[in-house]
Protein backbone atom coordinates (compact mmCIF):
# COMPACT_ATOMS: atom_id res chain seq x y z
CA UNK A 1 0.00 0.00 0.00
CA UNK A 2 1.70 3.18 -1.17
CA UNK A 3 -0.91 5.95 -0.59
CA UNK A 4 -3.15 6.16 2.27
CA UNK A 5 -6.03 8.86 2.01
CA UNK A 6 -8.39 8.64 4.76
CA UNK A 7 -9.63 10.64 8.12
CA UNK A 8 -9.56 7.74 10.12
CA UNK A 9 -5.70 7.09 11.49
CA UNK A 10 -6.90 4.35 13.64
CA UNK A 11 -9.57 1.77 13.65
CA UNK A 12 -10.16 -0.88 15.71
CA UNK A 13 -13.30 -3.71 15.30
CA UNK A 14 -14.39 -5.88 17.54
CA UNK A 15 -10.95 -6.65 18.78
CA UNK A 16 -10.61 -9.52 21.37
CA UNK A 17 -7.30 -10.11 23.29
CA UNK A 18 -7.38 -13.21 26.14
CA UNK A 19 -4.85 -14.53 28.34
CA UNK A 20 -5.21 -18.07 28.86
CA UNK A 21 -8.93 -18.15 30.39
CA UNK A 22 -8.69 -14.72 30.68
CA UNK A 23 -10.86 -12.07 28.66
CA UNK A 24 -8.82 -9.28 28.65
CA UNK A 25 -10.48 -7.05 26.01
CA UNK A 26 -14.08 -8.08 24.22
CA UNK A 27 -15.49 -6.83 21.12
CA UNK A 28 -13.80 -3.45 21.17
CA UNK A 29 -14.50 -1.35 18.12
CA UNK A 30 -13.38 2.40 18.18
CA UNK A 31 -11.54 4.82 16.12
CA UNK A 32 -9.39 8.04 16.01
CA UNK A 33 -9.64 11.02 13.38
CA UNK A 34 -6.35 12.82 12.05
CA UNK A 35 -5.74 15.85 14.77
CA UNK A 36 -7.92 13.90 17.38
CA UNK A 37 -6.51 13.39 21.27
CA UNK A 38 -8.88 10.55 22.14
CA UNK A 39 -8.77 8.83 25.82
CA UNK A 40 -9.23 5.31 27.01
CA UNK A 41 -10.13 5.54 30.08
CA UNK A 42 -10.98 2.93 32.96
CA UNK A 43 -10.20 1.39 36.41
CA UNK A 44 -7.15 -0.39 36.99
CA UNK A 45 -7.41 -4.16 34.84
CA UNK A 46 -10.12 -2.73 32.85
CA UNK A 47 -8.53 -3.46 29.25
CA UNK A 48 -6.68 -0.53 28.60
CA UNK A 49 -2.96 -1.57 28.33
CA UNK A 50 -3.87 -4.98 26.47
CA UNK A 51 -5.93 -2.90 23.85
CA UNK A 52 -2.94 -0.08 23.22
CA UNK A 53 -0.67 -3.60 23.74
CA UNK A 54 -2.89 -4.96 20.74
CA UNK A 55 -2.65 -1.65 18.41
CA UNK A 56 1.19 -1.53 19.39
CA UNK A 57 1.57 -5.11 18.07
CA UNK A 58 3.33 -6.50 21.57
CA UNK A 59 0.19 -8.91 21.99
CA UNK A 60 -1.75 -10.60 19.06
CA UNK A 61 -5.18 -10.29 19.24
CA UNK A 62 -7.34 -13.47 19.21
CA UNK A 63 -9.73 -12.00 16.19
CA UNK A 64 -10.35 -8.42 15.11
CA UNK A 65 -8.44 -5.94 13.35
CA UNK A 66 -6.75 -2.99 13.82
CA UNK A 67 -5.58 -0.59 11.16
CA UNK A 68 -3.05 2.46 11.83
CA UNK A 69 -3.01 4.78 8.39
CA UNK A 70 -4.48 2.01 6.22
CA UNK A 71 -1.99 -0.69 7.38
CA UNK A 72 -3.37 -3.59 9.40
CA UNK A 73 -1.43 -3.98 12.18
CA UNK A 74 -1.03 -8.10 11.20
CA UNK A 75 -0.81 -8.07 8.00
CA UNK A 76 1.50 -4.46 7.01
CA UNK A 77 3.19 -4.90 10.92
CA UNK A 78 5.98 -2.92 9.74
CA UNK A 79 3.82 0.06 8.04
CA UNK A 80 1.60 0.23 10.68
CA UNK A 81 4.65 0.75 13.15
CA UNK A 82 6.22 3.18 11.12
CA UNK A 83 2.92 5.26 10.97
CA UNK A 84 2.93 5.48 14.71
CA UNK A 85 4.87 6.68 18.07
CA UNK A 86 4.73 4.79 21.04
CA UNK A 87 4.96 5.70 24.39
CA UNK A 88 5.30 2.63 26.89
CA UNK A 89 3.94 2.71 30.41
CA UNK A 90 7.45 2.45 31.49
CA UNK A 91 10.30 2.94 29.57
CA UNK A 92 13.72 2.00 29.82
CA UNK A 93 17.15 1.64 27.45
CA UNK A 94 20.36 0.69 27.73
CA UNK A 95 21.48 2.06 31.30
CA UNK A 96 24.99 2.34 29.42
CA UNK A 97 23.41 4.88 26.70
CA UNK A 98 23.43 8.66 27.84
CA UNK A 99 20.79 10.78 26.31
CA UNK A 100 22.08 11.71 23.54
CA UNK A 101 22.86 8.13 22.27
CA UNK A 102 19.28 7.28 22.98
CA UNK A 103 18.19 9.91 20.57
CA UNK A 104 20.38 8.69 18.20
CA UNK A 105 19.77 4.98 18.17
CA UNK A 106 15.79 6.01 17.77
CA UNK A 107 16.30 8.27 14.67
CA UNK A 108 18.32 5.31 13.26
CA UNK A 109 15.98 2.96 13.64
CA UNK A 110 13.09 5.04 11.59
CA UNK A 111 16.23 5.91 9.19
CA UNK A 112 16.52 9.01 10.09
CA UNK A 113 20.06 10.49 10.92
CA UNK A 114 20.86 13.00 13.55
CA UNK A 115 23.99 15.34 12.91
CA UNK A 116 24.98 17.87 15.50
CA UNK A 117 22.88 20.83 14.93
CA UNK A 118 19.79 18.91 14.53
CA UNK A 119 20.20 17.00 17.93
CA UNK A 120 21.20 20.03 19.77
CA UNK A 121 17.98 21.40 18.38
CA UNK A 122 15.88 18.63 19.68
CA UNK A 123 17.78 18.98 23.21
CA UNK A 124 17.07 22.34 23.01
CA UNK A 125 13.14 21.60 22.43
CA UNK A 126 12.67 19.49 25.42
CA UNK A 127 14.97 21.82 27.99
CA UNK A 128 17.60 19.50 28.22
CA UNK A 129 20.32 20.71 26.36
CA UNK A 130 22.90 20.57 29.41
CA UNK A 131 21.89 17.17 29.37
CA UNK A 132 22.82 15.40 26.61
CA UNK A 133 25.12 13.27 28.58
CA UNK A 134 23.94 12.37 30.94
CA UNK A 135 22.14 8.47 31.53
CA UNK A 136 18.28 8.24 31.41
CA UNK A 137 18.38 6.92 34.86
CA UNK A 138 20.01 10.25 36.28
CA UNK A 139 16.78 12.30 35.07
CA UNK A 140 14.06 13.11 36.84
CA UNK A 141 11.01 11.81 36.29
CA UNK A 142 9.68 14.71 34.20
CA UNK A 143 13.08 15.28 32.07
CA UNK A 144 12.37 11.11 31.71
CA UNK A 145 8.96 11.46 30.25
CA UNK A 146 10.41 14.20 28.33
CA UNK A 147 13.37 12.48 26.19
CA UNK A 148 10.28 9.34 26.05
CA UNK A 149 7.97 11.96 24.52
CA UNK A 150 10.82 13.01 21.95
CA UNK A 151 12.09 9.63 20.57
CA UNK A 152 8.10 8.67 20.30
CA UNK A 153 7.52 11.47 18.26
CA UNK A 154 10.89 11.93 16.29
CA UNK A 155 9.60 10.44 13.33
CA UNK A 156 6.31 12.56 13.39
CA UNK A 157 4.04 9.41 13.32
CA UNK A 158 0.20 10.41 12.37
CA UNK A 159 -0.34 8.17 15.46
CA UNK A 160 0.60 8.60 18.73
CA UNK A 161 0.13 6.31 21.48
CA UNK A 162 0.49 7.60 24.96
CA UNK A 163 -0.17 4.77 28.37
CA UNK A 164 -0.27 6.58 31.29
CA UNK A 165 2.00 9.58 30.33
CA UNK A 166 1.42 11.72 33.03
CA UNK A 167 1.68 9.11 36.14
CA UNK A 168 3.96 9.99 39.36
CA UNK A 169 4.56 13.86 37.48
CA UNK A 170 4.03 16.92 38.89
CA UNK A 171 1.69 19.65 38.47
CA UNK A 172 4.35 21.20 36.15
CA UNK A 173 5.66 18.91 34.39
CA UNK A 174 1.90 17.78 33.91
CA UNK A 175 0.58 20.86 32.57
CA UNK A 176 3.88 20.92 30.04
CA UNK A 177 3.47 17.84 28.97
CA UNK A 178 -0.22 18.29 28.32
CA UNK A 179 1.10 21.23 25.65
CA UNK A 180 3.34 18.83 24.16
CA UNK A 181 0.01 16.46 23.62
CA UNK A 182 -1.94 19.13 22.04
CA UNK A 183 1.36 20.48 20.02
CA UNK A 184 0.93 16.99 18.12
CA UNK A 185 -2.75 17.61 17.42
CA UNK A 186 -1.79 21.02 15.85
CA UNK A 187 0.49 18.87 13.51
CA UNK A 188 -2.84 17.24 12.53
CA UNK A 189 -1.34 14.00 13.97
CA UNK A 190 -3.85 11.82 15.85
CA UNK A 191 -3.27 10.95 19.52
CA UNK A 192 -4.37 8.22 22.24
CA UNK A 193 -4.13 8.44 25.79
CA UNK A 194 -4.63 5.96 28.35
CA UNK A 195 -5.63 7.98 31.75
CA UNK A 196 -6.74 7.77 35.86
CA UNK A 197 -6.93 11.40 35.98
CA UNK A 198 -10.38 12.84 34.51
CA UNK A 199 -8.80 16.25 34.86
CA UNK A 200 -6.25 15.04 32.07
CA UNK A 201 -9.10 13.67 30.04
CA UNK A 202 -11.19 16.26 30.44
CA UNK A 203 -8.51 19.03 29.92
CA UNK A 204 -6.74 17.76 26.87
CA UNK A 205 -8.84 14.86 24.68
CA UNK A 206 -11.32 15.31 22.37
CA UNK A 207 -13.30 12.88 22.64
CA UNK A 208 -12.98 9.68 25.23
CA UNK A 209 -14.03 5.99 25.78
CA UNK A 210 -14.75 4.60 28.96
CA UNK A 211 -13.78 0.61 29.14
CA UNK A 212 -14.51 -1.38 31.59
CA UNK A 213 -14.13 -5.54 32.38
CA UNK A 214 -12.61 -5.46 28.87
CA UNK A 215 -15.63 -3.78 27.12
CA UNK A 216 -16.25 0.02 25.80
CA UNK A 217 -19.40 1.22 27.35
CA UNK A 218 -19.03 5.17 26.97
CA UNK A 219 -17.92 7.32 24.14
CA UNK A 220 -18.30 10.68 23.33
CA UNK A 221 -16.68 14.15 24.19
CA UNK A 222 -16.49 14.54 27.80
CA UNK A 223 -19.28 17.05 27.94
CA UNK A 224 -21.66 15.28 25.77
CA UNK A 225 -21.09 12.48 28.45
CA UNK A 226 -21.81 14.50 31.39
CA UNK A 227 -24.83 16.27 30.01
CA UNK A 228 -25.85 12.68 29.06
CA UNK A 229 -25.38 11.07 32.11
CA UNK A 230 -26.13 14.19 34.17
CA UNK A 231 -29.32 12.93 35.10
CA UNK A 232 -28.82 9.28 35.97
CA UNK A 233 -29.68 8.49 39.91
CA UNK A 234 -26.56 6.65 40.09
CA UNK A 235 -24.26 9.48 38.96
CA UNK A 236 -25.79 12.06 41.36
CA UNK A 237 -26.11 9.56 44.09
CA UNK A 238 -21.61 9.72 43.58
CA UNK A 239 -21.29 13.50 43.18
CA UNK A 240 -19.52 15.20 45.82
CA UNK A 241 -19.74 18.87 45.34
CA UNK A 242 -23.73 19.76 43.69
CA UNK A 243 -21.58 19.98 40.14
CA UNK A 244 -21.46 16.51 37.92
CA UNK A 245 -18.36 15.78 36.86
CA UNK A 246 -16.59 13.13 34.71
CA UNK A 247 -15.30 11.52 37.26
CA UNK A 248 -18.99 11.12 39.05
CA UNK A 249 -19.91 9.78 35.49
CA UNK A 250 -16.98 7.47 35.32
CA UNK A 251 -17.31 6.12 39.13
CA UNK A 252 -21.28 5.92 38.25
CA UNK A 253 -20.54 3.82 35.09
CA UNK A 254 -17.79 1.64 36.49
CA UNK A 255 -18.70 1.09 40.26
CA UNK A 256 -17.02 2.30 43.60
CA UNK A 257 -15.20 -1.11 44.24
CA UNK A 258 -11.57 -0.76 44.26
CA UNK A 259 -9.86 -2.76 41.53
CA UNK A 260 -6.19 -4.64 41.45
CA UNK B 1 0.05 10.00 2.96
CA UNK B 2 2.98 8.30 1.78
CA UNK B 3 4.84 5.77 4.46
CA UNK B 4 8.63 4.63 4.15
CA UNK B 5 9.83 2.04 6.35
CA UNK B 6 13.35 1.98 7.25
CA UNK B 7 16.18 0.43 5.31
CA UNK B 8 17.08 -2.82 7.48
CA UNK B 9 20.46 -1.83 6.97
CA UNK B 10 20.12 1.61 8.31
CA UNK B 11 18.46 -0.01 11.13
CA UNK B 12 21.53 -2.40 11.63
CA UNK B 13 23.60 0.22 11.84
CA UNK B 14 21.94 2.28 14.71
CA UNK B 15 21.64 -0.96 17.03
CA UNK B 16 25.70 -1.95 16.24
CA UNK B 17 26.59 1.23 17.45
CA UNK B 18 24.21 1.40 20.41
CA UNK B 19 25.66 -1.95 21.23
CA UNK B 20 29.22 -1.11 20.92
CA UNK B 21 28.83 1.84 22.67
CA UNK B 22 27.49 -0.91 25.64
CA UNK B 23 30.43 -3.10 25.24
CA UNK B 24 32.64 -0.31 25.74
CA UNK B 25 30.79 1.26 28.91
CA UNK B 26 31.10 -2.31 30.40
CA UNK B 27 34.95 -2.62 29.56
CA UNK B 28 35.82 -3.85 32.88
CA UNK B 29 33.72 -6.74 33.05
CA UNK B 30 34.98 -7.38 29.80
CA UNK B 31 38.39 -7.26 30.93
CA UNK B 32 37.20 -9.88 33.62
CA UNK B 33 36.34 -11.87 30.83
CA UNK B 34 39.58 -11.50 29.47
CA UNK B 35 41.80 -12.30 32.90
CA UNK B 36 40.91 -15.83 33.29
CA UNK B 37 41.90 -17.29 29.79
CA UNK B 38 44.96 -14.78 30.51
CA UNK B 39 45.61 -16.70 34.15
CA UNK B 40 45.62 -19.93 32.09
CA UNK B 41 48.10 -18.77 29.73
CA UNK B 42 50.78 -17.49 32.28
CA UNK B 43 50.16 -20.35 34.81
CA UNK B 44 50.04 -23.35 33.04
CA UNK B 45 53.86 -22.33 30.74
CA UNK B 46 54.85 -25.30 32.71
CA UNK B 47 52.44 -27.70 30.93
CA UNK B 48 53.56 -26.67 27.70
CA UNK B 49 56.39 -29.38 27.26
CA UNK B 50 54.16 -32.22 27.71
CA UNK B 51 51.18 -31.26 26.16
CA UNK B 52 52.27 -28.32 23.52
CA UNK B 53 51.02 -24.82 23.40
CA UNK B 54 48.11 -25.22 21.40
CA UNK B 55 46.90 -27.11 24.22
CA UNK B 56 47.22 -23.90 26.50
CA UNK B 57 45.93 -21.91 24.09
CA UNK B 58 42.92 -23.25 23.36
CA UNK B 59 41.78 -24.15 26.76
CA UNK B 60 42.26 -19.99 27.68
CA UNK B 61 40.65 -19.60 24.52
CA UNK B 62 37.96 -21.99 25.26
CA UNK B 63 37.64 -20.38 29.04
CA UNK B 64 37.20 -17.00 27.54
CA UNK B 65 34.49 -18.00 25.16
CA UNK B 66 32.40 -19.54 27.77
CA UNK B 67 32.69 -16.46 29.93
CA UNK B 68 31.54 -14.01 27.00
CA UNK B 69 28.68 -16.44 25.54
CA UNK B 70 27.59 -17.48 28.95
CA UNK B 71 28.01 -14.56 31.52
CA UNK B 72 28.54 -11.22 29.19
CA UNK B 73 25.32 -12.19 26.18
CA UNK B 74 22.64 -14.37 28.27
CA UNK B 75 23.22 -12.10 31.44
CA UNK B 76 22.92 -8.58 29.52
CA UNK B 77 19.75 -10.03 27.54
CA UNK B 78 17.85 -11.15 30.57
CA UNK B 79 18.60 -7.61 31.91
CA UNK B 80 17.43 -5.64 28.98
CA UNK B 81 14.16 -7.31 29.09
CA UNK B 82 13.44 -7.63 32.49
CA UNK B 83 13.92 -3.57 32.26
CA UNK B 84 11.56 -3.95 29.19
CA UNK B 85 14.46 -2.74 26.55
CA UNK B 86 12.83 -5.08 24.10
CA UNK B 87 9.62 -4.05 24.41
CA UNK B 88 10.51 -0.34 23.75
CA UNK B 89 12.36 -1.50 20.54
CA UNK B 90 9.45 -3.98 19.72
CA UNK B 91 6.91 -1.01 18.96
CA UNK B 92 9.67 0.73 16.64
CA UNK B 93 9.62 -0.64 12.78
CA UNK B 94 12.58 -2.87 13.13
CA UNK B 95 12.84 -6.51 11.67
CA UNK B 96 13.15 -8.12 15.12
CA UNK B 97 15.79 -10.46 14.38
CA UNK B 98 18.33 -7.06 13.93
CA UNK B 99 18.41 -6.94 17.64
CA UNK B 100 19.74 -10.09 18.41
CA UNK B 101 22.00 -9.91 15.26
CA UNK B 102 23.58 -6.79 16.49
CA UNK B 103 23.81 -8.41 20.03
CA UNK B 104 25.72 -11.57 18.44
CA UNK B 105 27.67 -9.52 16.30
CA UNK B 106 29.38 -7.29 19.21
CA UNK B 107 29.53 -10.62 21.54
CA UNK B 108 31.41 -12.05 18.90
CA UNK B 109 33.69 -9.17 17.66
CA UNK B 110 34.50 -9.63 21.84
CA UNK B 111 35.36 -13.08 21.00
CA UNK B 112 38.04 -12.25 18.05
CA UNK B 113 39.41 -9.75 20.39
CA UNK B 114 39.81 -12.42 23.15
CA UNK B 115 41.56 -14.71 20.44
CA UNK B 116 43.59 -11.65 19.71
CA UNK B 117 45.05 -11.23 23.46
CA UNK B 118 45.34 -15.25 23.67
CA UNK B 119 47.64 -15.24 21.26
CA UNK B 120 49.42 -12.21 21.62
CA UNK B 121 49.84 -13.27 25.65
CA UNK B 122 50.88 -16.37 24.82
CA UNK B 123 53.80 -15.45 22.93
CA UNK B 124 54.69 -12.74 25.13
CA UNK B 125 54.60 -15.31 28.49
CA UNK B 126 55.42 -18.68 27.12
CA UNK B 127 57.07 -17.86 24.04
CA UNK B 128 53.94 -19.80 22.20
CA UNK B 129 54.82 -19.18 18.19
CA UNK B 130 51.94 -21.25 15.96
CA UNK B 131 52.22 -21.56 12.44
CA UNK B 132 50.68 -18.17 10.70
CA UNK B 133 47.83 -20.31 8.81
CA UNK B 134 46.91 -21.84 12.27
CA UNK B 135 45.82 -18.21 13.58
CA UNK B 136 43.69 -17.77 10.67
CA UNK B 137 42.06 -21.32 11.07
CA UNK B 138 41.94 -20.26 14.73
CA UNK B 139 39.78 -16.87 14.49
CA UNK B 140 37.25 -19.05 12.59
CA UNK B 141 37.00 -22.18 14.82
CA UNK B 142 36.73 -19.63 17.92
CA UNK B 143 33.95 -18.72 15.95
CA UNK B 144 32.45 -21.65 16.04
CA UNK B 145 33.42 -21.86 19.62
CA UNK B 146 31.48 -18.66 19.93
CA UNK B 147 28.20 -19.40 18.10
CA UNK B 148 28.05 -22.51 20.40
CA UNK B 149 28.27 -20.84 24.02
CA UNK B 150 26.42 -17.59 22.29
CA UNK B 151 23.47 -20.35 21.67
CA UNK B 152 23.76 -21.90 24.85
CA UNK B 153 23.33 -18.84 26.25
CA UNK B 154 20.50 -17.72 24.26
CA UNK B 155 18.72 -21.40 25.31
CA UNK B 156 19.15 -20.49 29.20
CA UNK B 157 17.59 -16.65 28.79
CA UNK B 158 15.09 -18.84 26.79
CA UNK B 159 14.00 -20.92 29.46
CA UNK B 160 14.80 -18.88 32.45
CA UNK B 161 13.11 -15.42 32.74
CA UNK B 162 14.48 -14.10 35.96
CA UNK B 163 17.76 -11.86 35.58
CA UNK B 164 18.93 -12.65 39.11
CA UNK B 165 18.32 -16.87 37.97
CA UNK B 166 19.87 -16.60 34.89
CA UNK B 167 22.82 -15.00 36.79
CA UNK B 168 23.12 -17.96 39.01
CA UNK B 169 22.94 -20.44 36.11
CA UNK B 170 25.67 -19.32 34.11
CA UNK B 171 27.92 -18.67 36.89
CA UNK B 172 27.10 -22.16 37.87
CA UNK B 173 27.26 -23.65 34.76
CA UNK B 174 30.50 -21.70 33.98
CA UNK B 175 31.98 -23.34 37.27
CA UNK B 176 30.82 -26.53 35.91
CA UNK B 177 32.55 -26.24 33.11
CA UNK B 178 35.87 -24.83 34.59
CA UNK B 179 36.06 -27.79 36.99
CA UNK B 180 34.76 -30.84 34.92
CA UNK B 181 36.41 -29.69 31.66
CA UNK B 182 39.69 -28.43 32.49
CA UNK B 183 40.35 -30.86 35.03
CA UNK B 184 38.34 -34.10 32.99
CA UNK B 185 41.19 -33.67 30.24
CA UNK B 186 44.22 -34.88 32.99
CA UNK B 187 42.43 -38.30 33.70
CA UNK B 188 41.81 -37.00 37.10
CA UNK B 189 38.42 -38.47 37.44
CA UNK B 190 38.85 -41.83 35.01
CA UNK B 191 38.57 -42.56 31.60
CA UNK B 192 35.05 -42.87 31.26
CA UNK B 193 34.20 -39.11 32.65
CA UNK B 194 37.51 -37.67 30.05
CA UNK B 195 35.57 -39.52 27.32
CA UNK B 196 32.21 -37.95 28.16
CA UNK B 197 34.03 -34.43 28.80
CA UNK B 198 36.23 -34.85 25.05
CA UNK B 199 32.73 -35.17 24.06
CA UNK B 200 31.10 -32.09 26.14
CA UNK B 201 30.41 -28.53 24.91
CA UNK B 202 33.71 -27.88 26.40
CA UNK B 203 36.04 -30.73 24.74
CA UNK B 204 35.02 -29.88 21.66
CA UNK B 205 35.23 -26.38 20.99
CA UNK B 206 38.98 -26.90 23.14
CA UNK B 207 39.91 -30.10 20.92
CA UNK B 208 38.55 -28.16 17.15
CA UNK B 209 40.62 -25.14 19.04
CA UNK B 210 44.04 -27.01 19.71
CA UNK B 211 44.10 -28.69 16.27
CA UNK B 212 43.25 -25.37 14.50
CA UNK B 213 46.59 -24.17 15.75
CA UNK B 214 47.87 -26.45 13.73
CA UNK B 215 45.86 -27.25 10.37
CA UNK B 216 48.18 -29.58 9.48
CA UNK B 217 47.20 -31.97 12.00
CA UNK B 218 43.91 -31.85 11.49
CA UNK B 219 42.38 -35.47 11.99
CA UNK B 220 39.13 -37.33 12.01
CA UNK B 221 38.81 -36.77 15.54
CA UNK B 222 38.97 -32.86 15.02
CA UNK B 223 36.26 -33.10 12.24
CA UNK B 224 33.71 -34.99 14.58
CA UNK B 225 34.21 -32.54 17.26
CA UNK B 226 33.71 -29.77 14.69
CA UNK B 227 30.55 -31.10 13.50
CA UNK B 228 29.46 -31.95 16.96
CA UNK B 229 29.95 -27.94 17.86
CA UNK B 230 27.42 -27.00 15.00
CA UNK B 231 25.24 -29.09 15.95
CA UNK B 232 25.22 -28.20 19.86
CA UNK B 233 25.10 -24.75 18.19
CA UNK B 234 22.31 -25.88 16.26
CA UNK B 235 20.35 -27.10 19.09
CA UNK B 236 20.49 -24.72 21.43
CA UNK B 237 19.88 -22.31 19.63
CA UNK B 238 16.62 -23.81 18.20
CA UNK B 239 15.43 -24.07 22.11
CA UNK B 240 16.32 -21.03 22.67
CA UNK B 241 14.92 -19.24 19.93
CA UNK B 242 11.30 -21.16 20.49
CA UNK B 243 11.81 -20.56 23.89
CA UNK B 244 12.72 -16.89 24.14
CA UNK B 245 10.27 -14.52 25.20
CA UNK B 246 10.40 -10.70 24.66
CA UNK B 247 9.00 -9.70 27.36
CA UNK B 248 9.17 -10.32 30.94
CA UNK B 249 6.08 -10.97 32.21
Amino acid sequence: MGEVQQKNILQVEDLHVQYGQVQAVKNVSFYVEQGEIFGLLGPNGAGKTSTLSAIEGLIRQQSGTVTVAGYDTLKDSRHARAAMGVQLQSTSFQPELNVAEILELYAGIYGLSLNKQQLQALLNEINLSDAENKKFGQLSGGQQQRVSLAITTIHDPKLVLLDEPTSGLDPQSRRQLWSRIESIREKGNAVVLTTHSMEEAEAVCDRISIIDHGRIIATGTPQILIDKHRNDPDVIAVSRRGKITLEDVFIALTGSAIRA
Amino acid sequence: MSLTIPKTPAVLAALLKADYIVLWRNRRGNIMSVLMPLIIVFSWKGLIPQFGGAFVLANGITLGIIAIGLMGYANAVARDRDKGVFQRLRVSPLPLWTIMASRLVVQLSMILLLTIVVFVAGYQLDGILMPTAGYFVTFFVSLVGGALYLSLGQAIVGRIQSPETVNSTTRLIYLAFIMTGMLGQFDYFGVDFKRIVDWSPYGTVKTILAVSFEPAKWNLHATEALLLSIGYAIIFATLGIKWFKWGAK
